[in-house]
């Protein structure tokens, strides 16, 4: 059974997500303030943790900072409607993907589910996928790049499996997001153009060129350098 | 430190007249002090008339003494105004009053031997000597009357001169007025530009404020204004924020009980609509709020460069699936590309509106037809057009209006319609543009959109 923390000054709204929520299977451990709920999410007891961005003592977005220094741990943000910069704030720290409140039940626990199963697969994985000078082992849950170990959370290292495996062609943006997020992109949805803008950030250029290659309109690509000297 | 005249209509009234008065002042200075010439052409004329009143003022000393030439000089003066005084040719005065003024005029005489001329007061001086029938040699002085020419002079240059100072004066005076008075006022309409952009933080400047006059008043006034202003403003931000939570957190509760208890029950009908109402009212709460915000300018909306023609393709396609379940066609005509300078959600958010506003509304099997272009002042015209029934003539421009529904048409089935309009308005006007609404011919809405176009240098954007 996984274990779901929940981090949300709303009590009640905890306390009916447990209910509601423990007929899908999960278990779900509710956490009302920042600080406390920081502490629970370093725990290593949770498989996911859904965080509001608005909290007492210590605000979402940075606990979700100090939960990203230690933890790859999927985070999903809720947030309240039209607090764009909040969102797009939330996803560049690390978070897996966002909804806003009020949110339908039904919708959260399809996106709890998609992160988990991507979470599951990836522990599954086969062979490890090399590129150039980067080398991605889904079974040990490393990224390395010229050796060196990269830090990705678990959203963009399901990101970079998928470019990798298919270097040097075009991966739409739907593609990507249905792969990582389980889901479609809504109109005007970032989420997966700023994981990846996360994941060239961690990657940095290589011989002046960007190793992941936007392509407008469509998608992304990892660029395959023709022969490596 | 206040300034000693208290009011602005003391302040100008004193300063006008002070005006007037210095530059009479001045034209009397340089009146006086000027050099006073006579021109040659008039001396012969003045030295007859000098001579014949001088001979007969020299007739009287010989015939009866210095006290007969006195009581003619007296004569001459009680009926013309005019001084005379009459000299030895050591320089001492016989007969006349006050003829200490005389003294230059004679001793220049007495030296050159042949009349001197001068102009004082307005009154040409005229000194020259007559030879006495004893030998003797006598130096008379008069004053005579010039005409207005004389007393200005004949000298072009004089002329100018006193203009230019009479223009000077004056001008310069009613320039540090005009700038004492029009500078505060210039300083105040800039603060209040910036208050009008949306600085609310932006007051009139403290000189203007310590002012002791209207103008300071005003200032003060402006600036209590531009406070309450701000502080209203922020209040108002600030209820909106809690609103937005205070109401959502209740909404979002009820989703989950209302999720909780359908499954228990199965799906149950009621369920089901109390489900649909509660989207129908968190999608009004969130177009209130949407309304709110673009209204109070609460947050600066980021702009940057949008495709339309990407937009209003995509917004077609999405709407693709309501408009079929009408039997309605979404027709679009659009250049390969058109930016504007927006935000690109909320663009779309209004386009979308009225698109899905024309579906509602279009006839079954008709169209619904979406024409985007570029006039030739660069100007973006986005025109939505439905062959529906249309909108009274008298109701065109209050659909706009939140809330309004045309009287009959309106079904429950449309939702959140009655504000979707009221955020298209709301969002074309955040974007300097304009949105109106015409009854096309035979029949159906017209929504037009004018906004302006954004110059976009050919590059590929490319994600970074």
């Amino acid at each position: 059974m996984d274990r779901v923390l929940i981090i949300d000054d709303d009590i009640e709204l905890c306390e009916l997500l447990a209910a509601r929520m423990s007929d899908e299977g999960y278990e779900i451990e509710g956490v009302h303030d920042g600080i406390r709920g920081l502490e629970r999410a370093l725990s290593r007891e949770h498989s996911l943790v859904v965080l509001d961005l608005m909290l007492p003592r210590m605000g979402g977005l940075e606990v979700l900072r100090r939960v990203r220094e230690q933890s790859p741990i999927p985070v999903l943000i809720l947030t309240a409607r039209g607090e764009d910069v909040d969102r797009i704030l939330g996803l560049e720290i690390g978070a897996d993907d966002y909804l806003p409140k009020p949110f339908n039940p039904r919708e959260l626990i399809a996106r709890i589910r998609a992160i988990l199963r991507r979470s599951v697969r990836l522990a599954t994985g086969t062979h490890p996928l090399i590129v150039g000078d980067l080398r991605l082992d889904p079974a040990a849950r490393e990224a390395r790049m010229e050796g060196r170990l990269l830090s990705l959370t678990s959203v963009e290292f399901a990101l970079l499996e998928m470019l990798m495996q298919h270097a040097g062609r075009i991966v739409t943006r739907e593609e990507l997001t249905e792969a990582v997020l389980g889901r479609k992109p809504g109109p005007f949805d970032r989420v997966v153009d700023v994981h990846v803008s996360n994941i060239r950030k961690k990657l940095g250029v290589s011989e002046g060129v960007e190793r992941i290659k936007a392509v407008r309109g469509s998608g992304y690509l990892l660029v395959v350098r023709a022969e490596p000297r | 430190m206040k300034p000693p005249m208290p009011s602005l209509f003391l302040k100008i009234f004193l300063w006008f007249w002070t005006t007037a008065i210095v530059t009479g002042i001045a034209l009397i200075v340089t009146f006086i002090l000027g050099p006073g010439r006579v021109p040659s052409q008039w001396h012969s004329t003045l030295t007859d008339t000098a001579r014949s009143s001088g001979m007969i003022a020299l007739a009287e000393l010989e015939r009866g003494g210095a006290s007969a030439a006195s009581s003619y000089i007296e004569s001459l003066e009680r009926d013309t105004q005019l001084r005379a005084c009459l000299f030895d040719m050591k320089g001492d005065a016989i007969a006349g009053k006050g003829c200490g003024t005389f003294n230059d005029l004679r001793s220049h005489a007495g030296t050159s031997r042949s009349p001197a001329f001068a102009v004082k007061y307005g009154l040409v001086r005229v000194a020259l000597v007559l030879p006495g029938s004893g030998g003797h040699d006598y130096i008379f002085a008069t004053e005579l009357p010039a005409g207005p020419r004389a007393a200005f002079g004949m000298d072009r240059a004089a002329v100018l001169l006193r203009f230019a100072v009479a223009f000077f004066v004056s001008g310069l005076i009613c320039y540090l007025l005009t700038l004492y008075i029009t500078g505060p006022i210039l300083r105040l309409r800039e603060a209040a530009q910036h208050l009008a952009q949306g600085n609310l933080g932006a007051r009139a400047a403290s000189s203007i404020e310590r002012r002791g006059d209207e103008l300071g008043a005003l200032g003060r006034d402006f600036n209590a204004m531009a406070a309450r202003i701000e502080e209203l403003i922020s209040r108002q931000r600030q209820l909106i924020f809690d609103i937005s939570h205070e109401l959502r957190s209740p909404l979002a509760r009820l989703n989950v009980a209302l999720d909780l208890a359908r499954e228990e029950k199965a799906g149950d009908l009621p369920f089901i609509h109390m489900e649909s109402d509660l989207a129908r009212l968190d999608e009004m709460i969130g177009r209130l709020l949407t309304i709110a915000k673009l209204d109070a300018a609460a947050t600066p909306v980021q702009m940057s460069s949008v495709d339309l023609t990407v937009l209003v393709r995509r917004i077609a396609e999405d709407a693709g699936f309501e408009a079929h379940g009408r039997n309605v066609a979404i027709h679009v005509t659009a250049p390969d590309d058109c930016y504007a300078l927006g935000n690109a959600e909320l663009l779309q958010s209004a386009i979308e509106n009225i698109v899905r506003n024309a579906i509602r509304y279009a006839d079954t099997a008709t169209s619904v037809d979406v024409s985007l272009e570029v006039d030739d002042r660069s100007n973006v015209l986005l025109a939505i057009r439905d062959h529906g029934r249309g909108v009274p003539e008298e109701d065109l421009g209050r659909i706009f209006q939140p809330f309004y529904r045309v009287a009959e048409a309106r079904d429950r089935e449309s939702g959140g319609a009655g504000l979707g309009l009221a955020i298209a308005d709301r969002i074309i006007q955040v974007h300097r543009g304009t949105i109106r609404a015409e009854n096309a011919q035979p029949s159906g809405l017209k929504v037009i959109i004018e906004m302006p176009g954004h110059e976009m240098s050919g590059n590929i954007r490319t994600q970074s």
